[in-house]
């Protein structure tokens, strides 16, 4: 792994995806062992994640090979790539963090944090041994009781100038049989919309100075400004909240980039999960979300948060 | 204290009038705009000073050479002021050699979205505008006049004005 803490001194920003997805050896040796969900079960040849409230996915072991990883990040054309916990596991108490600390130079990663127990000297340790910031699943951070909750971890974050990133934690328990893609079209967005208002209702006041990234373009949540602003809401332009385009393509992208600006969004591929794709969005796009908006995301200098 | 437009409290588009006083009142305040000055870039440079939903506001360095091409700004009208030097502005002509206007230090000019003009700069001395644009910028037409006289329009993103590759960095 590659250690984030020293800021960018050369006159050019890496080329960085902030949101790819790679489970280490420790975490697959796990989650196989396990009887019940999140585990890995073998059918046939090959393994199937299963998962409470989504069906049984086929894994290729191969998508999560270090080495064959690596060697993706220089063909994406990328200089860093950095490793999301999976949240809809569920399983941040599986910490996958020593795992994710033997990954090549090419990857960074986000610090999972415990939701049972949220751990905020165990997270400025990992933030002490170059983990770029802290990755919750926006479940957690659905409304004001769950930012308080986690108002510690935040305040670390804070005090060592680094991100937070919003991610879709697990979908609910279901009996039904659901397509694969329903709660990436459905849960994810809505949690992450309800992530996006809460943080700017009661997130934003507690935490003036964290800097923080929406994934999935934040379900699409900067589009009902319109909606928001009908409906008494506050219309606020936060420069220090970022979006990651991941599962997105130029349309929708660009309908985000007119709401908030091209500076706000950064490349999350959420490789493997999808396969990455170039945004037909001209290079000025591409070098603002892969170089310059992810440097003003990750590597902004400390600042004294007072106690 | 950054000037505060209408658009944020009237929550709608401003018209180029409205736009025209934004930008000449920011002007009058060089507290507001001096520090987002980059002295030392060959490039013009842009720097936020505002965003809304409705209007976006920048203060734009200019060095000796600088030239935008022809472009339009899709669906945004906007206004400028000249705080520091000369920008020379080309509206297109059919048939002619573009019409060609000079806008000074103190002076002010706006345009509607049906503007299609190219502003470059070719002084020494360095340059500096206030822009205002409602909506804010997003797409653009940059035009091209190829050598048998026919003009190509390619949609750019606004990024491609506002936030050039070469200042990645």
């Amino acid at each position: 792994m590659n250690r984030f803490s020293e800021p960018v001194q050369t006159c050019v920003s890496p080329e960085i995806d902030i949101h790819q997805h790679l489970w280490p050896e420790p975490l697959l040796r796990a989650l196989s062992l396990r009887r019940e969900p999140p585990m890995l079960v073998r059918r046939g040849a090959g393994w199937t994640l299963a998962l409470r409230g989504e069906p049984e996915a086929p894994v290729d072991l191969a998508d999560h090979d270090p080495a064959a990883r690596a060697a993706l990040v220089r063909a994406d054309g990328l200089d860093r790539a950095l490793v999301v916990p999976s949240s809809p596991l569920g399983i941040e108490a599986l910490a996958a963090d020593e795992g994710v600390r033997a990954l090549p130079d090419e990857f960074g990663a986000w610090a999972a944090v415990g939701l049972v127990e949220p751990d905020p000297a165990a997270l400025a340790r990992l933030l002490d041994a170059g983990f770029v910031g802290a990755c919750i699943a926006a479940g957690a951070l659905d409304g004001p009781d769950g930012l308080e909750r986690l108002g510690p971890v935040l305040e670390t974050l804070e005090r060592h100038g680094a991100p937070l990133l919003v991610h879709p934690g697990p979908a609910p328990p279901t009996t039904v049989a659901l397509p694969g893609w329903w709660a990436a079209l459905n849960g994810y967005v809505a949690t992450m919309q309800t992530a996006w208002h809460a943080f700017a209702v009661w997130g934003r006041p507690a935490h003036p100075a964290l800097r923080v990234c929406f994934a999935m373009l934040a379900g699409l949540a900067p589009l009902q400004r319109e909606r928001l602003v009908a409906r008494g809401g506050p219309a606020i332009s936060d420069p220090d909240v970022f979006l990651d385009v991941s599962s997105y393509g130029g349309r929708t992208v660009d309908a985000v980039l007119r709401e908030v600006g091209v500076d706000r969004l950064v490349y999350g591929s959420d490789r493997p999960v999808v396969a990455a794709a170039d945004l037909p969005l001209g290079e000025a796009v591409r070098t603002a979300l892969r170089q310059r908006n992810p440097a003003r995301l990750l590597f902004t200098v400390t600042t004294e948060v007072p106690a | 204290m950054t000037t505060v437009p209408r658009s944020t409290t009237l929550q709608r588009d401003l018209d180029v009038g409205e736009l025209r006083d934004l930008v000449a009142r920011i002007a009058a305040d060089p507290g507001q705009w001096r520090p987002l000055v980059r002295s030392d870039t060959s490039e013009r440079h842009f720097e936020q000073l505002w965003r809304d939903d409705h209007v976006d506001i920048w203060v734009i360095t200019w060095a000796s050479g600088n030239d935008t091409g022809f472009h339009d700004h899709d669906v945004s009208s906007g206004a400028v002021a000249v705080v520091e030097g000369e920008i020379i502005e080309e509206r297109l002509v059919v048939g002619g050699l573009p019409r060609q206007l000079r806008h000074r230090v103190g002076e002010t000019f706006d345009f509607d979205a049906s503007h299609v003009h190219r502003m470059r700069h070719d002084a020494a001395a360095m340059a500096v505008s206030i822009h205002a644009y409602s909506p804010p910028l997003w797409r653009m037409g940059a035009y091209e006049v190829e050598a048998d006289g026919t003009l190509r329009r390619r949609s750019i993103s606004s990024a491609e004005e506002l936030r050039p590759v070469e200042s990645a960095a």
